[in-house]
């Protein structure tokens, strides 16, 4: 075959071109860690990348959702159990102040007691997390819950600005969990008008010195005091399903994560030795094109 | 004739013939490296003998032609194929700007994007009430609206560029066109006197250079003029004519031989114009096209559910962002940008006292329901409907861009729930985009001004909103797993697979440009074996013809010394 100069030259060219690329492309996948660079590197992967990046954006969404209830069902548990062992001290005191060896003068002065702890529990009922009411439904701007009082100062009912939906909070694809409550009814039932009523009612009793009625009071407070146990071991229930949800998003996380970098991120140690075989075949060429470019019979005459 | 004559005529013509084919050594020697040369021969012949006692004597050598080694099939093919790979090539090149436009690598990645927009959402509804949480969602979606607008602005340009390059080709083809046409002329006439050895090289050079802007076909007339005509048969040139091409900034014409420009645009299939005309006129508006319609099924389907909703506080004064042409005219052909997505229902709309107590208007709980119907309700209509209603304290108009307003008299306020119509978003009422299509995404003027504005929950049954209802901003934080009107997937997935339909497109174009890249290699080795100089074969004739040249001024001092003998002999 007749070789002439243009050809070696061309054929020079366009090897050296190949192999340069060759190695630039190594580079690039060195240099950046990632397999992928380009939408055309591996279109099939790169689509299964995007759809993973877009679930783990959202599996963080929904880790940083999970802590948000949590700190919402944690400030009605704590809430709750203050409410709950305010309620047991009201008991106690019911207890005492029902035997016939405390006079008149001991309960009017226990009547005093009996309204703190309603102030109290009605602050509690007002508790907030991150300066949303809690026990207020949705309307969480709103203070839930009011002492009404009569022309003397006497208390003689709470009155409930909230609404019956309680604030939710999105944990999973389709799943809600609702992270407040519906202050009437965690507070309104219980005993028939509720721990309020319940509160006033053996306040009234203690002043009037009505002994059958402070033993009617033990009877509501105790029926209040289950309900209270009741509604807080259903939060803890609660807490549960986030500690699985969390784990879940967790175990999720994870298999993801892993599933993108095998997709994504390249393997450095075979990249590495790509970029060096493809170094050598590049001198390689570099050499014996410099050999085969000077070789003339020009030389020789 | 015969003797020492005879010898010093043959040593001249030798001397005269080695000499000419060393000149031709030479010119092959100085064109090693000009492309498209073909390297030249001196034929050589001896001459006819003379008849000379009986017997025929050889009367040396003569130089009958110079030849050129051409391969005619090897140039058509050769010729072909640069148009082929230049084709595809200048669409992988426009392909891989387009990769760049979309790169998921970069702080502008589109799907991060999405991701932070419905990470935003979720942020809301966990804080519906939240000053900081609204805002960031309000700068989340106007930077989605930015990377759409700034991806089709991108895409614009492009397509810009790729005029740019037509305008520039139209220009290049017809100066090519027209040395040809001269060369044409030049070559019949040198033909006449010798041979046009340089002249056919340049006019195939000509040639090749043309197939890489487009695709074309030619042939050489028996008077050795070519004939060139597009691939599908435009003349472009013909003897000394030339026919070029315009181009005015839309279509390429071809000015016929009547006079009459043609356009032929689409006939073009090959060459860099090829490529720029198929990156223009497919390419690039199928994927401008999928970008148009997620943008715009992305802001209808945030929208439905936004106008569903209530902000913080209800409306005292808002203008449809949406404008219908024809205001008169049924919805469904009025002009508005999503007039083809409503359908028959209704909505509900309330009025607040300034106690914020809700007006009867003497619906159910004091709502107003309103019937919409897109092929009798008319904007107009609706701004009837609701103008006046609330003892006068609503009034409604329609602007003269078409759009309804609605204004609360002072500290009345109003709101919209449950539109089973897509009337509301369609208007532009209570929205959360603007805009029909990527190029014009943008925020709703009316959130920016206030973002309690932001719809997260719902009016409830009797009228009522909460600050921690956060049902709507639930529902639009769902929206992401939910496959989207039109699209037959749901956003995020349906921007995966255009991604993904980009770099499939791009990977097969460089594929097949890889082909044409090895196919024409080979194709010019194969040319350049043929057509190319190799300098040691060139030394070696050189030095053949040296030594030739030599030996016959050899032969003339001989000639020479015979007629010193034949002088000195007495």
């Amino acid at each position: 075959m007749r070789v002439t100069n243009q050809s070696t030259y061309e054929a020079i060219k366009y090897h050296l071109a190949q192999r340069a690329e060759d190695l630039v492309k190594a580079n690039e996948i060195v240099a950046s860690g990632k397999r992928i660079n380009n939408l055309s590197d591996d279109p099939t992967g790169l689509v299964q990348v995007l759809s993973l990046r877009e679930s783990l954006a959202n599996i963080d969404q929904l880790g940083r959702n999970v802590s948000t209830a949590r700190n919402w069902l944690d400030g009605g548990e704590t809430a709750l159990s203050s409410v709950k062992d305010l309620i047991t001290d009201m008991k106690t005191l019911a207890v005492q102040m029902a035997n016939g060896t405390v006079g008149a003068s001991e309960r009017a002065a226990a009547a005093a007691q009996v309204e703190g702890a309603l102030e109290q529990i009605v602050s509690l009922g007002n508790s907030q997390v991150n300066g949303q009411y809690i026990f207020a439904g949705t309307k969480t701007d709103t203070k839930p819950f009011e002492i009404v009082r009569d022309g003397s100062g006497n208390p003689t009912g709470v009155t409930y600005s909230g609404n019956d939906t309680p604030f939710t909070i999105k944990i999973g694809k389709n799943t809600t969990l609702e992270a407040g409550h519906d202050g009437e009814a965690v507070f309104g039932n219980g005993s028939p008008g509720g721990i309020f009523q319940a509160l006033i009612d053996f306040k009234n009793f203690l002043e009037a010195n009505n002994v059958a009625g402070i033993e009617q009071a033990m009877d509501d407070l105790d029926t209040d005091l289950d309900h209270m146990i009741s509604t807080t071991s259903a939060i803890g229930t609660k807490g549960v399903r986030l500690d699985v949800k969390e784990k879940i998003l967790e175990d999720l996380k994870l298999t993801y994560t892993e599933r993108r970098s095998q997709l994504e991120d390249a393997d450095i140690l075979a990249a590495i030795s790509d970029v060096q075989s493809r170094e050598t075949a590049y001198q390689a060429a570099l050499a014996s094109s410099a050999k085969v470019m000077s070789m003339s019979l020009v030389d020789y005459l | 004739m015969s003797g020492i004559t005879l010898l010093l005529n043959t040593a001249k013509g030798a001397l005269m013939a080695q000499q000419l084919a060393m000149d031709v050594v030479s010119h092959n020697v100085a064109n090693v490296n000009t492309p498209d040369y073909s390297r030249q021969v001196a034929n050589l012949q001896a001459m006819r003998p003379a008849a000379y006692e009986g017997m025929t004597i050889g009367r040396g050598v003569d130089v009958t032609s110079v030849q050129r080694n051409s391969d005619a099939f090897i140039e058509n093919t050769l010729q072909q194929r640069q148009s082929d790979l230049s084709a595809t090539s200048e669409e992988e090149l426009y392909l891989k700007v387009l990769e760049g436009i979309f790169n998921e690598n970069s702080g502008r990645s589109l799907t991060g994007q999405m991701a932070d927009f419905w990470n935003a959402w979720n942020d809301v509804a966990n804080n519906p009430s939240g000053d900081a949480e609204r805002s960031a969602l309000f700068e989340r979606g106007a930077l989605l609206c930015q990377a759409f607008r700034d991806i089709s602005a991108d895409i614009d340009q492009v397509h810009r560029e790729l005029n740019l390059s037509l305008d520039a080709g139209v220009g290049t083809i017809n100066e090519i066109t027209g040395k040809i046409a001269d060369l044409n002329e030049q070559i019949v006439a040198m033909s006449v006197t010798g041979d046009a050895n340089d002249l056919l090289d340049q006019r195939q050079h000509l040639v090749n250079q043309l197939s890489e802007y487009l695709d074309i076909s030619y042939y050489v007339n028996p008077d050795n003029t070519m004939t060139v005509t597009t691939g599908k048969g435009n003349v472009l040139v013909s003897k000394a004519e030339s026919y070029s091409l315009s181009f005015d900034g839309n279509a390429v014409n071809w000015e016929s031989s009547g006079g009459g420009d043609v356009d032929i645009t689409d006939t073009i299939a090959g060459g860099k114009m090829g490529g720029w005309l198929e990156m223009r006129d497919t390419i690039l508006p199928e994927y401008n096209d999928k970008l148009n319609l997620l943008s715009s099924s992305l802001i209808w389907e945030v929208n439905n559910i936004h106008a569903q909703g209530v902000g913080l506080e209800g409306m005292t004064d808002v203008t449809g962002s949406y404008g219908a042409a024809n205001p008169g005219a049924a919805l469904q052909s009025s002009g508005l940008d999503f007039q083809d997505r409503i359908t028959n229902g209704g909505f509900t709309f309330w009025v607040y006292d300034p106690a914020g107590n809700v007006v009867d208007l003497g619906g159910s709980n004091g709502s107003l329901q309103v019937t919409v119907d897109p092929t009798t309700t008319t904007v107009n209509s609706l701004q009837s409907t609701l103008n006046g209603v609330a003892g006068g304290n609503i009034t409604a108009s329609v602007t003269t861009d078409g759009k309804l307003e609605i204004h609360g008299a002072s500290g009345y306020s109003f709101a919209f729930s449950n539109d089973t119509s897509g009337a509301l978003s369609a208007l532009g009422l209570n929205t959360f985009f603007d805009g029909g299509d990527a190029v014009s995404m943008s925020m709703n003027s009316a959130l920016a001004a206030n973002k309690n504005l932001i719809a997260a929950g719902h009016v409830g049954a009797a009228g009522e909103m909460a600050a921690g209802d956060n049902s709507n901003a639930l529902d639009m934080a769902g929206l992401q797993y939910q496959d989207a009107a039109g699209l037959n997937d749901t956003l995020d997935n349906y921007l995966a697979s255009l991604e993904g339909s980009i770099g499939i497109k791009s990977q097969s174009i460089t594929r097949t440009r890889e082909y044409n890249d090895v196919i024409l290699s080979k194709l010019k080795e194969t040319r350049n074996n043929i057509s190319a100089v190799s300098l040691d074969e060139e030394m070696t004739d050189l030095i053949k013809f040296q030594h030739a040249y030599a030996a016959a001024a050899k032969l003339i001092s001989t000639a020479d010394e015979m007629y010193q003998t034949l002088l000195e002999v007495k």
